[in-house]
């Protein structure tokens, strides 16, 4: 795992790109050069102590060529209303890149990547990582999940890396009408071969629980990105605590955020 | 400005550059922070809580953010004495700075056992013996609530070993002076404080508390006014050299508990939020004695000044 770094970043850009969820653009050329997909930010949202904790959040884009980097948010509280107040030219305190990311997988390997929410963020990377070590169109398949149309992002943009995406809404506004551990499942039943499969997740906890689920019955590999509260994000506080299979505990900030499906207990 | 001046400090016999310590259980072993500065610039560094025997810690929720401070649950988790001497102390033991062991049972013999086992440690500085931890099941916080039993706990430590003892105080009582006093009398080299204070927090959606042991400890800037007027009262009741913690996060935080009393001082849950913490606050306390032209000596408790009015 890499050193990480702290650095008041560079804001170039932060807009809203759909209700609540925004982009925000970075410039932190040292950490982006280490960057894996699955990373996080340990983001100081506020210069004072109020809120006091930093925020964790995925990486989301890099740019290798301007060395910038891109997180998306939703805005949930204070400290990210906080964030989203920020103007580019201003300066934002971050640590990173934090944690364990998503393993790449083997050249003969078919990923299929499923996100839900603001979950899809670190999905973005993830596939665009992919899809530049593969240059084989069906090698990944992306699935994703939005409550409502409006709420979705992220579509174009791995459209325009010749991933295949399919899209699944709560409600049927956009796509498939369900979810996208529904569009898992069919995309299994249609697959015969299915021993070179590997999955990554990252979305709401439930999601993850069923992905654990269907990836543990047909024996395929799964890759899982955590939640959980963290105060220190580096491995220190021991805060942030998710139950192992094994005996004890897992820190999400240090041993993940991404876990063996095997590893943790989702329960 | 002369910022090389000398702000060293002897407590106990344990030699520090500077005042400045991180508090337990926020520096890990010390590997984390080491990604961020030379942590041999630190006055010296306390360990996470060690027990006898690996310990897992709580279920989670471990933190929960409040105003300007966090609750934590931690439970203890740690890999046991063995473990650490195992694991940890190779690393450990290859700092110059003095490496403090932060230590933990759930009866007086377990607190012996593991002095005893600690002391055959060459360069170890010294122990905290931590009777105030708020989140365990047995021991901890009970011992350091009641004198008779901060008593027995600190003696037992100091007949199993010869390094300086430090007795880290819990805020949850009603009469501190009064505990300080008798873990000084018990053989106390140094006394800490403050240990993180008994708060809880409730999930108004499902209407439960948010910890599973419902009671959780507080710490952060929140908790700083309390632990302040903590360390001028034990100042005024003992004579062994403290070292303060609560919510210290910048070097005028420091300062204000050197002139309360304390001869050296902990940064805790400031670490969280600036990795740096305490190397500026080291910086900035150079300064600040710089410019009152000051050694550390003449600031310790100088606020008391012969006004001794408490309540
Ligand atoms: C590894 C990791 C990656 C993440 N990536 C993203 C991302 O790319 N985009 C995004 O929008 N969100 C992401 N989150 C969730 C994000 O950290 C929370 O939404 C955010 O901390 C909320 O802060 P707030 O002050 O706005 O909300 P508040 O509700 O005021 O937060 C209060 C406290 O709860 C914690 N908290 C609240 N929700 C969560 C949560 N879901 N997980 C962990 N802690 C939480 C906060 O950190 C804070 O300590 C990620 C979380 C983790 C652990
Ligand atoms: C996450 C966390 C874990 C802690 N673990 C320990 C511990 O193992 N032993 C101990 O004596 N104190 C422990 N403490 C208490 C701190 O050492 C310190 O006394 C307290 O947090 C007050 O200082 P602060 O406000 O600067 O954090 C812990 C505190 C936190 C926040
Ligand atoms: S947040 Fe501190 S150990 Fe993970």
């Amino acid at each position: 795992m890499s050193t990480p770094i702290v650095s008041l970043a560079e804001i170039i850009q932060n807009s809203e790109i759909a209700p609540d969820i925004y982009r925000m653009e970075l410039q932190a050329p040292e950490i982006t050069q280490k960057a894996n997909p699955g990373q996080f930010l340990h983001i100081r949202c506020s210069d004072t102590v109020s809120p006091l904790l930093r925020r964790p959040i995925s990486i989301a884009q890099i740019n290798e060529k301007t060395g910038n980097m891109g997180i998306i948010y939703r805005v949930v509280g204070e400290g990210t209303q906080l964030l989203c107040q920020k103007s580019p030219g201003s300066r934002v305190d971050i640590i990173g890149p934090l944690g364990r990311g998503f393993p790449l997988p083997d050249k003969d390997k078919t990923s299929v990547i499923i996100g839900g929410g603001i979950g899809v963020a670190p999905i973005l990377y993830l596939a665009e990582k992919i899809a530049q070590q593969h240059k084989n169109d069906n090698s990944i398949t992306v699935l994703l999940g939005f409550v409502t149309k409006q709420e979705a992002f992220g579509i174009e943009f791995l459209e325009s890396l010749g991933v295949k995406t399919i899209v699944a809404t709560d409600d049927g506004t956009l796509g498939y009408k369900g979810f996208p551990t529904d569009l898992l499942d069919k995309y299994l039943k249609m697959h015969q071969d299915i021993s070179r499969h590997v999955i990554y997740a990252c979305g709401p906890k439930h999601m993850l629980s069923r992905v654990k689920t269907i990836a543990g019955g047909k024996n395929i590999p799964a890759y899982l990105s955590l939640e959980e509260r963290m105060a220190c994000g580096i491995g220190a506080c021991l805060g942030c605590s998710v139950k192992s299979t094994q005996e004890g505990y897992k820190k999400v900030c240090k041993d993940g955020p991404v876990f063996e499906a095997g590893e943790i207990d989702l329960d | 400005m002369n910022i090389d001046m000398d702000i060293s400090v002897d407590i106990a016999g344990i030699v520090m550059k500077n005042p400045i310590m991180v508090a337990s259980g926020t520096f890990g072993f010390g590997r984390e922070y080491s990604d961020f500065y030379d942590i041999n610039k630190l006055g010296a560094l306390v360990t996470k809580g060690l027990t006898l025997l690996p310990k897992h810690g709580n279920p989670p929720p471990r933190t929960y953010e409040t105003p300007a401070g966090m609750l934590n649950s931690v439970g203890l988790e740690n890999p046991g004495v063995e473990k650490f001497i195992e694991k940890e102390w190779p690393h450990l033991s290859k700092l110059t700075t003095p490496i403090i062991a932060n230590i933990d049972g759930d009866t007086v013999e377990d607190y012996q056992k593991i002095a005893k086992w600690l002391s055959t440690l060459e360069n170890l500085a010294a122990l905290e013996v931590n009777i105030s931890c708020p989140n365990v099941e047995k021991g901890g916080l009970a011992f350091g609530q009641d004198p008779e039993s901060a008593f027995q706990v600190i003696k037992a430590v100091r007949e199993a070993t010869n390094l300086p003892i430090i007795a880290k105080l819990s805020p949850n009582v009603t009469h501190i002076q009064t505990i300080a006093k008798a873990t000084e009398s018990a053989g106390a080299d140094a006394i800490s404080l403050i240990n993180t204070l008994l708060g809880m927090a409730i999930d108004i959606h499902n209407h439960q508390p948010i910890f599973r042991r419902t009671f959780a400890g507080l710490s952060g800037p929140a908790v700083k006014p309390v632990a302040l007027r903590m360390v001028w009262e034990v100042y005024e009741a003992v004579s062994v050299p403290i070292i303060a913690m609560g919510g210290i996060t910048t070097w005028q935080d420091a300062a204000e508990f050197i002139l309360a009393g304390a001869s050296a001082v902990a940064v805790g849950t400031a670490n969280f939020i600036n990795p740096r913490a305490p190397i500026e606050i080291i910086e900035g306390l150079k300064t600040y004695l710089c410019l009152k032209e000051q050694n550390l000596q003449q600031l310790i408790g100088s606020a008391h000044g012969g006004r001794h009015l408490t309540y």
